[in-house]
């Protein structure tokens, strides 16, 4: 291992914890807000089993807001909010607040998509049987569109661990904080090429993990 | 069986089904035939309200469908089966998974699932493809998926949206005899939407003709049997000659 890397080992390791910890909570926002924002999207449309115009326009305008955002703007704006639930606005907790926001926004638009593409006469068989919603939305989309979740969740988590290096500003840390500290302002050059390798692998790895896991479970 | 009265139907401004009044007796094997565009599926949709008519009464054995709360409605249709031109199955779902969720959506008691589902599979002689995915099938195999489907809650009617329009003749024949079983069998009522004459005349003892939102006429016929639908390659060339007959003319 090159020198530098061991010298730093214990930052890098702490840096590499940070990350997890900013991007996991960001996963765990995706799926437990974005997942139904998205699919309540899908589900208020024109002519879809729960049409409403009004839950419509008001959460689409809202993704949409805060997608608009540049993320480091989004992450200084929502400083009052974050400190209001947090009790501060720097650190790695107060971090988890701006990037869950984004995280809901991000997948929602992809659930919503994915929801999309299946075949209107599923949906109609559905309706047919005498399925209620909440059963159209488990036993039918879900099941129909699930390889599409998962490659939606998979570049989500890609762009959060993107989010997650924006973080240095409110001291969330992470690698891509470390990066620039270590590597760029103290002029480590190699260190940072290090840190953007590590980088490099964790991308491959999800997005491997990401499409095998999408191709098995489907079977269209 | 099946009652409709004075239903009308628009999609933005455009009419489509012009008060309608039709009666459908228990047991029949009704044909809706008319050309594209004359409102025969969204006559059969609004059987089983896909489509929510804007004035009018649908009433299926005895219970008005378009006075019930949504809660209600969703009960009245587990009795209703419907099987539509492209199938309609969850391609994420095994030909038993298929087949189990219509029960599991009518609460069916758990322990007997299995055997009803082997039971309705066996009856559209799929029982060996249970494990299989709807894209490993044939065209004519998903569809008795389908039918197993819609057959699996013992409905009293079973809507028919063009069932053989996107398959072979041979294969279509098929599909009208497994149809004619369930009538024959199960004496469940069959309402048919169709283009095609064969199949209506095949299997259906009374026809609706419609033509531009409005029924033409409805008449009892005998019906001439399945095997009037020709397997032959020769079918083929016959309607391969028609169509050159319908451009010289």
């Amino acid at each position: 291992m090159p020198d530098i890397l061991v010298q730093y080992e214990a930052e890098i390791w702490v840096s590499i914890g940070e990350t997890f910890i900013m991007v996991g909570a960001s996963l765990g926002a995706a799926i437990l807000l974005g997942l139904p924002v998205g699919t309540l999207l899908f589900l208020c449309r024109k002519g879809e089993v729960i049409e409403n115009r009004l839950v419509f326009t008001v959460l689409n305008l809202l993704v949409n807001i805060i997608r608009s955002f540049p993320f480091l703007l989004l992450v200084v704006f929502l400083i009052p909010f974050t400190r209001l639930i947090i009790g501060t606005a720097i650190g790695t907790t107060a971090a988890i607040v701006p990037l869950s926001i984004i995280a809901i926004a991000h997948y929602s638009r992809l659930v919503e998509q994915s929801l999309l593409d299946v075949p209107k006469g599923v949906m109609e068989a559905a309706i047919s049987m005498g399925a209620s919603v909440k059963e159209i939305v488990f036993k039918f989309l879900y099941v129909e569109t699930r390889s599409g979740l998962v490659l939606g969740l998979t570049t989500s988590i890609i762009s959060f661990i993107s989010y997650s290096t924006i973080m240095g500003v409110v001291g969330g840390g992470g690698i891509g904080d470390f990066a620039i500290r270590y590597g760029y302002q103290q002029f480590k050059t190699d260190l940072m090429i290090y840190m953007i390798i590590i980088m490099i692998i964790l991308v491959q790895l999800i997005q491997f993990t990401g499409t095998t896991i999408a191709r098995i479970i489907d079977k269209r | 069986m099946i009652k409709l009265v004075n239903v009308s139907k628009s999609f933005s401004r455009f009419k489509v089904i012009k008060s309608v009044s039709l009666t459908i007796d228990k047991g029949e094997v009704h044909g809706i035939i008319g050309a594209s565009g004359a409102g025969k599926s969204t006559l059969l949709r609004l059987v089983n309200l896909l489509e929510i008519p804007d004035e009018g009464e649908v009433r299926v054995n005895g219970q008005n469908l378009t006075n019930l709360r949504s809660k209600e409605l969703r009960q009245a249709r587990k009795s209703i089966g419907m099987i539509f031109q492209h199938f309609n199955l969850v391609a994420n779902k095994t030909v038993y998974e298929n087949v189990a969720v219509s029960l599991e959506l009518a609460n069916f008691p758990k322990k007997e699932r299995k055997d009803r589902v082997i039971e309705c599979l066996q009856f559209v002689g799929l029982e060996d493809l249970m494990k299989q995915y709807p894209a490993q099938l044939s065209g004519g195999q998903k569809q008795r998926v389908a039918i197993a489907r819609a057959l699996a809650n013992n409905p009293q009617v079973l809507l028919c949206d063009e069932p053989t329009s996107s398959l072979d003749p041979n294969i279509s024949a098929e599909i009208l005899g497994v149809l004619e079983n369930i009538n024959k069998v199960l004496g469940v009522t069959i309402v048919i939407v169709s283009h095609e004459m064969e199949v209506i005349k095949s299997i259906c003892n009374r026809v609706t003709v419609m033509a531009n939102g409005e029924i033409y006429d409805t008449v009892l016929t005998e019906p001439i049997g399945i095997h009037h639908i020709d397997k032959s390659p020769s079918y083929f060339i016959e309607q391969l000659a028609k169509v050159g007959e319908m451009d010289d003319a």
